[in-house]
């Protein structure tokens, strides 16, 4: 096979994993809460020049990384719990919030960091390339590494919603949230856990992006385009789909920047109207 | 009670006539107006421009033979429909005697367009860089003391042709106008000086993983000899994180620069991964020249840190208008006058930091281009020149073929054709045989 | 409590004040004033058309400026490359924006609620993907320049700010006409039966996917007369005008004036677009003003600022007219918050919600 057809495959893999990270929080919360968190991408961004600083600060890229992602979580179950509570019950309200709140965190980002694009270092055990085993290329080891977590990260979750009590109370509300509700449990702890979970996600998806990409002002938007389009392509609600949604998505993503450039944007959208043809709900979502 | 009136009315018609007569003769108030991207993702294109003027006018004291300057800025968020919007109002609720601006490539089409409509409004381009501002679409009242995205890098196509030994190069940039010039330049100096062959590459804008390219630039490795990155803001700095990520730095050379590549908030940012980067451009921070050092130090003081090409905009602007003002004695109401002295400016190497310039017909700057590598000295980064080139127009090597340049076909993503063999074609068909002849006896361009 | 006589002299005298004003624009105020109501009207009629679905239908759509940028490239083309005559380029355009909804409404038809909303973000998106990447056809990021306003009966608006503001003001005035008019008709009522209870339409008979799907083209038809004027005026079109940031900024305007009525269109434009220019001169901090504002308002007054009046309007005017004991004023305040006839003010009694212009 093409050396570059390789590359492309490993670099869609790899891409698709960060993505996984950002729509893994986002498809929860949906799933849950019916609400379409539209801050995601300024967690992610925000969470992103966070660990900057911090690790500017500390000089440990893992404590960056970390703080990245609890200094999103605590926002978002701010956003959650004074903001998103009083419209409880109005999801096009609160998904207009969230965009309120996305206009706001964008601008203070830029009051706080300035316009000018920044990088986030990698760390120094990982970076340079490395030997795949049976393919036997070299590649970046940070990438191998994005996949390495996202991969924690997807046997983490399903053992998390399959084994604790908190995940299957999230399972059962994504299924039936009247019956949960009606069960007595108390659903507005979980919703603002699975809100700050996914927040903590985003952030550290920020982290994680801001060393391998980079960070600038407007990656908010563009991140959050492409989440969407993970979640509606793979089912929102349902992490099987973020999974497939972000490995079609990804490879789509890195084979149309190595071939036809000029046209990947394009391209990339172009799974999207195929599925909402044929299956508008995503290829796991439940009946809308 | 109609004496009271009367006496009333004869006072107020006094007051009128002191009024109309008493400002015939002087312009009691100066107006300039900057706009451009002062907030969004274009912020330091519109932001160093309007520091670079108010450095230059900070200079003066806001004022120009004792009459006070006052100066407005207006922000475009890098939106052209809300440009329009203000230059509409700087030129007819705020009155401007002259605008500076804008910075973007768009804004600067869209802004000569509505020069173009707007003969009467003095317009100084701030650091928009598409040729036809100044070619095609020319209009008498736009002038513009910058710089076009070929006429900086035409010479290090040469350069790299003929200095640097390369055949054949990769260039991967952003997908729009601007950088379509800059590949353009750098092809026509380098196939016509010797080059083989230009590979052009184009991405998104916007492009957040360049994995892929990387991947691709690394399979060409044995057939091309180097690569020039011809984008500009956040892109630049992905890219070069992920060239040395993917170990490209072992299988080509030193990367190649467009011109907002190795700027100095780049360099900032980028650290060592810039060094040894060449580029063109017609400024270079690094230049001893006395006008040079006194511009950088000067604006450090008063911002706390260096400036680059972007600032030198706005500082040139304003010094090419003071002296226009001063060939016109101050008044700046005659809007023909005005425009006509801005396109007879004439700046030595002692008062612009970028070195000498003049305008051409077409009221772009006739003017010196360094070419330039990022090296270290006293422990910080900056570009220093390793050849200059001087006098050279918009129209680059074609000087004295102007109108045969601009009857060519405009820069497209793809034009003009990257291998040679097709590239000389072209040019046999809109240049002459004779041009062809000569390029072939020279072996290149005559310096 | 409330006059159930309604004032006919009241409504045409409104009428007749508010087209004097409008007509006289041109000669009483500035140059720039001029300007800014010609961009109030453009994007206006972009707001209007996110209005009319999200107000009657309930459905958010962040896609409508796709249709008004679909519309302003075919005129930019049209006119600046080609150089057809008038009526042509925007015929083309609004047609081939109507063509592009009927295709995309295939794709939304069946989404409700945040899913209508997502879908319509992400198709937007493609259309701008389309606009910034097919460069040989739109040349890219960088735009469309050179566009030129016709010439009409020997008038040239392009010369003539006065002139192109009564043309677009005309048509502005059609199109503000014709939406009315679809809002009081059979349709309109239809149209908020759907989004008050689809199933309960459903199982009336009432072809719901039907309805969704034209009120989705005509708002594409909206939009695009928009973007004609876009072009037309400003003289350039480029990607950002089909941006997610122009959607968002459009569906800001619309929520701000309220998506219950068109004149809350309009005054959340006027009051956007003015912000916009004035604003951006007195702070850098102008969006984070937007995001506050918009907080705000989704969060205390959802029904925008006209929706809060006229829920607040008895509140607000009853007291004042009964003390001064005027009962015609009491019939023009009956009349401007909404009561158009003694049926309609029935149903207030009965506590039913917002009522339409």
């Amino acid at each position: 096979m093409p050396l570059i057809v390789t590359f492309s495959f490993l670099n869609g893999l790899t891409l698709a994993a960060l993505l996984f990270i950002m729509a893994s929080g986002l498809t929860l919360s949906f799933g849950l809460m019916r609400v379409v968190n539209l801050t995601h991408g300024a967690f992610y961004m925000a969470g992103g020049f966070v660990g900057l600083s911090v690790l500017k600060f500390s000089g440990s890229w893992v404590i960056a990384l970390l703080a990245g992602g609890f200094v999103m979580a605590a926002l978002a179950l701010v956003e959650e719990r004074f903001l998103l509570r009083r419209a409880r019950g109005n999801d096009l309200i609160e998904t207009l919030i969230s965009l309120s709140v996305a206009i706001i965190v964008g601008d203070l980002v830029l009051v706080i960091w300035g316009g000018y694009p920044k990088t986030i270092a990698i760390p120094g055990a990982l970076m340079g390339v490395t030997r795949i085993p049976v393919i036997g290329l070299m590649y970046p080891l940070f990438r191998i590494f994005m996949l390495g977590l996202a991969i924690v990260l997807i046997v983490g979750l399903w053992l998390f919603l399959k084994k604790t009590n908190l995940g299957i109370t999230i399972r059962a509300g994504v299924d039936n949230f009247e019956m949960v509700s009606a069960l007595g449990i108390n659903v507005r702890r979980v919703f603002t856990f699975v809100f700050g979970l996914s927040g903590f996600l985003a952030g550290l998806g920020g982290v994680m992006g801001g060393t391998f990409m980079m960070l600038v002002v407007g990656e908010d938007w563009r991140i959050l385009a492409l989440t969407l389009i993970v979640i509606i392509i793979g089912g929102m609600g349902s992490l099987g789909g973020a999974i497939i949604g972000a490995l079609i998505t990804g490879l789509i993503y890195s084979f149309a920047m190595a071939f036809i450039p000029q046209f990947s944007l394009f391209v990339l959208f172009l799974p999207v109207a195929i599925v909402l043809s044929v299956r508008p709900q995503g290829l796991f979502g439940k009946e809308a | 009670m109609a004496k009271r009136k009367m006496g009333l009315m004869l006072v107020a018609v006094l007051f009128l006539a002191v009024g109309m007569f008493g400002t015939a003769h002087a312009v009691s108030e100066i107006r300039i107006g900057h706009i451009g991207p002062t907030t969004g993702w274009a912020t330091i294109f519109g932001q160093g421009v309007l520091d670079g003027i108010k450095l230059a006018l900070a200079e003066r004291d806001y004022k120009f033979q004792g009459v006070p300057i006052k100066l407005m800025s207006e922000d475009t968020k890098a939106d052209v429909e809300v440009m329009r919007t203000k230059l509409d109002s700087l030129k007819n609720r705020d009155k401007v005697h002259l605008i500076i601006g804008p910075s973007l490539g768009h804004e600067g089409m869209a802004a000569v367009d509505w020069g173009a409509r707007n003969l009467d409004a003095p317009m100084l381009i701030g650091y928009s860089a598409p040729e036809d501002i100044t070619m095609r679409k020319a209009a008498f009242s736009v002038v513009r003391p910058g710089w076009t995205g070929s006429q900086v890098i035409f010479h290090f196509g040469k350069y790299c042709a003929k200095e640097l030994g390369y055949k054949k190069v990769i260039i991967v940039g952003q997908d729009y106008s601007y950088p379509w010039d800059q590949a353009a330049g750098f092809v026509r100096g380098f196939l016509e000086n010797g080059g083989e062959k230009v590979e052009r590459i184009w991405h998104p804008v916007e492009a957040v993983d360049f994995s892929s390219i990387m991947a691709k630039l690394m399979g060409m490795a044995k057939e091309y000899d180097a690569v020039l990155n011809n984008s500009g803001g956040a892109q630049v700095v992905g890219f070069f994180k992920q060239w040395y990520q993917f170990g490209l730095d072992k299988v080509y050379p030193q990367i190649l620069g467009q011109a907002n590549v190795p700027i100095v908030p780049m360099l900032s940012e980028l650290g060592d991964l810039a060094l040894g980067v060449y580029s063109s451009l017609h400024y270079y921070d690094g230049n001893p020249s006395q006008a040079n050092v006194k511009f950088r130090e000067s604006f450090k003081k008063a911002y706390g840190h260096y400036p680059d090409v972007i600032a030198v905009q706005g500082y040139d602007a304003v010094h090419v208008a003071f002296k226009a003002m001063e060939a016109i004695n101050g008044k700046v109401d005659d809007s023909k006058a005005f425009i006509e002295a801005l396109r007879k400016v004439r700046m030595s190497a002692d008062e612009s930091p970028r070195g000498p310039f003049y305008f051409d017909k077409y009221a772009n700057p006739v003017q010196n281009i360094y070419i330039k590598k990022v090296v270290k000295r006293d422990g910080r980064l900056m570009n220093i020149a390793v050849k200059t080139y001087k006098e050279v127009s918009q129209f680059g090597p074609y000087a004295n073929m102007a109108e045969k340049y601009m009857a060519a076909p405009a820069t497209t993503r793809s034009y003009p054709p990257g291998d040679r063999d097709s590239y000389f074609k072209e040019i046999e068909k809109h240049f002459g045989k004779d041009y062809v002849e000569n390029l072939k006896k020279n072996k290149g361009w005559v310096d | 409590m409330m006059e159930t006589h309604v004032s006919r002299y009241g409504k045409i005298l409104l009428a007749v004040l508010v087209a004097g004003i409008l007509i006289s624009i041109p000669w009483v105020t500035s140059n720039y004033f001029v300007m800014m109501s010609i961009r109030v009207m453009y994007f206006g009629m972009l707001t209007m058309s996110l209005s009319l679905l999200a107000g009657e239908l309930g459905l958010v759509s962040l896609m409508q400026a796709a249709f008004f940028g679909i519309a302003g490239y075919f005129v930019a083309i049209l006119q600046s490359r080609y150089g057809l005559p008038f009526p042509i380029p925007p015929l083309v355009g609004i047609t081939v924006a109507i063509i592009a909804a009927g295709l995309f409404g295939l794709l939304v038809i069946r989404a409700r609620g945040i899913y209508f909303l997502m879908l319509t973000l992400v198709l937007g998106q493609l259309v701008w993907a389309l606009a910034s990447q097919w460069a040989s056809v739109t040349k890219g990021d960088t735009g469309i320049h050179g566009v030129y306003a016709p010439v009409i009966f020997g008038i040239s608006t392009e010369k003539s700010k006065t002139a192109f503001y009564f043309f677009q003001l005309i048509v502005f005035a059609g199109i503000a006409y014709f939406l009315t008019a679809l809002k009081r008709s059979p349709f309109g009522l239809m149209l908020r039966g759907v989004r008050d209870s689809e199933t309960r339409m459903a199982m009336l008979g009432y072809p719901v996917a039907l309805l969704c799907y034209s009120a989705f083209v005509f708002a594409a038809l909206v939009a695009a007369v928009g973007g004609v004027f876009f072009a037309y005026f400003t003289g350039l079109i480029n990607p950002h005008s089909v941006s997610l940031t122009a959607n968002v900024e459009t569906l800001l305007a619309a929520i701000l004036g309220g998506i219950n009525a068109l004149s809350g269109a309009i005054l959340g434009t006027g009051i956007l677009k003015t912000l916009d220019v004035v604003l951006s001169g007195v702070t850098k901090r102008y969006m984070l003003f937007m995001g506050i504002m918009f907080l705000f308002v989704i969060m205390f007054a959802p029904h925008g600022i006209v929706g809060t009046i006229r829920k607040h309007w008895d509140a607000l005017v009853g007291p004042a007219a009964d003390w001064f004991g005027f009962r015609r004023e009491r019939a023009l305040a009956a009349f401007l918050s909404g009561q158009g006839s003694s049926s309609q003010s029935r149903k207030r009694k009965e506590g039913e919600e917002e009522k339409e212009d």
